[in-house]
């Protein structure tokens, strides 16, 4: 299948999908920011029916008010398909997608641990990639953290604006 | 310490151990010798290198990504440099182009070779493990005649490359291509026909082409059980389009399986190799390029040795990323070692491990000692002949091997 009919196919099955889908070059085709019901439509979909059988991983992104959540897919003609949803940094919940990609439960962790995000859904094990005693509530990928506030020797972040994030 | 659960045993390689060469930590429950869950913690080595690069400028940054492998520096900084390039709209020459491949195979080649001389050693055969490392000291030494260093090159800039290729240079790839050659034929020889190294890896760490699929595996790992994976081809980039390359591939998707493919691998290199120094464009070696990145994303990919490294770029406007993120192929196979290691046996785990040649660090040849008198730097005769004294002060003197 080729770039065009993918987003063919997205866009008649997800009609919110129309100019929020879009080409960038070849072999890779891009969204707009989904909400959460609308990306766990699309992503299903993409795994399910259009042959995206690989996670190649997920980028977090500091999106101001927001997270950004990348997820990278590739299919068996090795294009990518990088479907964005955006959640609040008020209330950072998203859905593991793990069941249907195995391969993305360390980048999920990774989530976890550097951007605050809850990961409904993600299967127990070590986290990942921060060491343990790490200040709880300290996501050192968001904006705000500064390396400057912290203190290695005794593990804990003062930052100039303490933020109290939700658990 | 290993601790029971119940019938079994827990036991844990890791952190710190001697199969492994780099801190990861492995619990692995053993039913008396096999493997029945294997749990990976792996973290120990998180620099915060992308925090990192969102402090720094792009020419900075370069030099942090070249970083973030010392085997496959060069992978990284050209994924890096060509996403870049993307997002300022820089096409860079042609003969930047074709030595940017030059680098990329030599650093192939020996990447695979370290790996052979590992895998080798972990099984117990520190013959050919001696012998493909003697090689690779032949490829580290073109690579720190290009770029001036046996790791970490430097070759790469954003808009080109820093070094060029003079007659003499090529003269001496070309030559060692040859020598190499010969011993790459010897090791694809021993590999298909000694029965002692095939027995002991066939079958080991089974992946197959259904379960690289189901864990996301790429490189080698995705080669050797069938898989036609490799973004060389499937997804050309600078010189490759215009290069012939073919993909190594294998069906028995186990360790041997790997072995084979990378062994054939370095034959294919060498071919690529040959090709661009025949075919060495003229011209200049880099464009100029904007310090402001124009705002926007970019995901760029390369064949790295292990699999594909994938560098997503965001810029907002200035001279430093709002973000970079960066997917080494050792992330993708990860997953696929649990796997790998649950129904086989403890003995195994070692190989098994080494057989996704996950990302070691390496330092260079020169090495700094600290003694009484202070701070002093060590070159290789140097360190060969502290060796030999540090042997000779034990009780075993080398030099009889010389006679």
């Amino acid at each position: 299948m080729h770039e065009e009919e993918i987003i063919e196919s997205l866009c008649n099955k997800f009609p919110f999908l129309n100019c929020r889908i879009y080409l960038q070059k070849e072999k890779r085709i891009i969204t707009k920011p989904l909400l959460r019901e609308e990306f766990e439509e699309v992503i299903r979909f993409a795994h399910d029916e259009l042959g995206f059988y690989r996670a190649s991983h997920v980028v977090g992104t500091d999106d101001g008010e927001n997270l950004g959540l990348l997820y990278i897919l590739s299919d068996h003609e090795n294009i990518l398909l990088a479907l964005r949803e955006s959640v609040p940094k008020t209330n950072p919940v998203i859905k593991s997608v793990s069941d249907m990609y195995l391969s993305i439960i360390l980048h999920e962790r990774e989530l976890v641990d550097l951007f605050g995000v809850i990961v409904e859904g993600l299967p127990e094990g070590p986290h990942y990639p921060l060491p343990d005693g790490w200040p709880k509530g300290s996501y050192p990928m968001r904006k705000e953290w500064d390396p400057r506030y912290f203190n290695k020797d005794t593990m804990t972040y003062e930052g100039p604006q303490e933020e109290k994030q939700s658990e | 310490m290993s601790e029971k659960n119940n019938n079994n045993i827990v036991f844990p390689i890791g952190p710190q151990h001697p199969s492994l060469d780099e801190p990861s930590c492995f619990n692995i429950t053993l039913e008396g010798e096999k493997v029945i869950n294997a749990v990976i913690g792996v973290g120990y080595n998180h620099r915060g290198l992308e925090k990192t690069c969102e402090s720094k400028t792009y020419i900075q940054d370069l030099y942090i990504i070249e970083r973030v492998c010392g085997i496959c520096s060069h992978a990284h900084s050209t994924a890096f440099c060509m996403a870049i390039e993307e997002l300022t709209g820089v096409s860079i020459p042609k003969r930047a182009e074709y030595i940017r491949v030059i680098v990329a195979e030599l650093e192939r080649l020996h990447s695979h070779l370290l790996w052979l001389g590992v895998a080798c050693h972990e099984i117990g055969f520190d013959t050919m493990f001696m012998y493909t490392w003697r090689n690779r000291e032949k490829v580290l030494d073109i690579l720190a005649s290009v770029g001036g260093n046996r790791v970490n090159y430097g070759v790469n800039t954003i808009g080109g490359v820093r070094r060029d290729l003079d007659e003499s240079i090529n003269a001496d790839i070309l030559k060692t291509m040859d020598a190499l050659e010969e011993e790459i034929k010897y090791y694809a020889d021993v590999a298909t026909t000694e029965t002692t190294l095939i027995s002991r890896l066939k079958g080991i760490g089974r992946l197959s082409h259904e379960d690289v699929i189901k864990f996301g595996a790429v490189g080698p790992v995705a080669r050797a059980a069938g898989v036609e994976d490799d973004i060389r081809v499937t997804e050309p980039y600078g010189a490759y389009k215009e290069i012939p390359v073919h993909i190594v591939t294998d069906t028995n998707a186990d360790v041997y399986g790997r072995t084979v493919v990378r062994i054939f691998e370095m034959q294919e290199s060498i071919n690529i190799i040959r090709f661009c120094i025949n075919n060495l464009p003229d011209g200049p070696l880099t464009v100029r390029t904007p310090r402001r990145v124009p705002a926007g994303e970019v995901i760029a990919r390369v064949e790295a040795p292990r699999g594909e490294d994938i560098h997503y770029i965001r810029s907002n406007g200035t001279d430093i990323p709002d973000r970079v993120r960066v997917r080494a192929p050792t992330e993708a196979n990860w997953h696929g070692v649990k796997h790998m290691l649950e129904g086989g046996y403890l003995a195994d785990v070692p190989i098994t491990i080494a057989a996704i040649d996950p990302c070691y660090s390496c330092t260079d040849r020169a090495t700094i000692v600290k003694s009484e008198s202070g701070i002093r730097d060590m070159d290789w005769r140097a360190m060969r002949q502290y060796g030999i004294d540090w042997y000779k002060k034990q009780g075993i003197d080398l030099t009889v091997f010389k006679r």
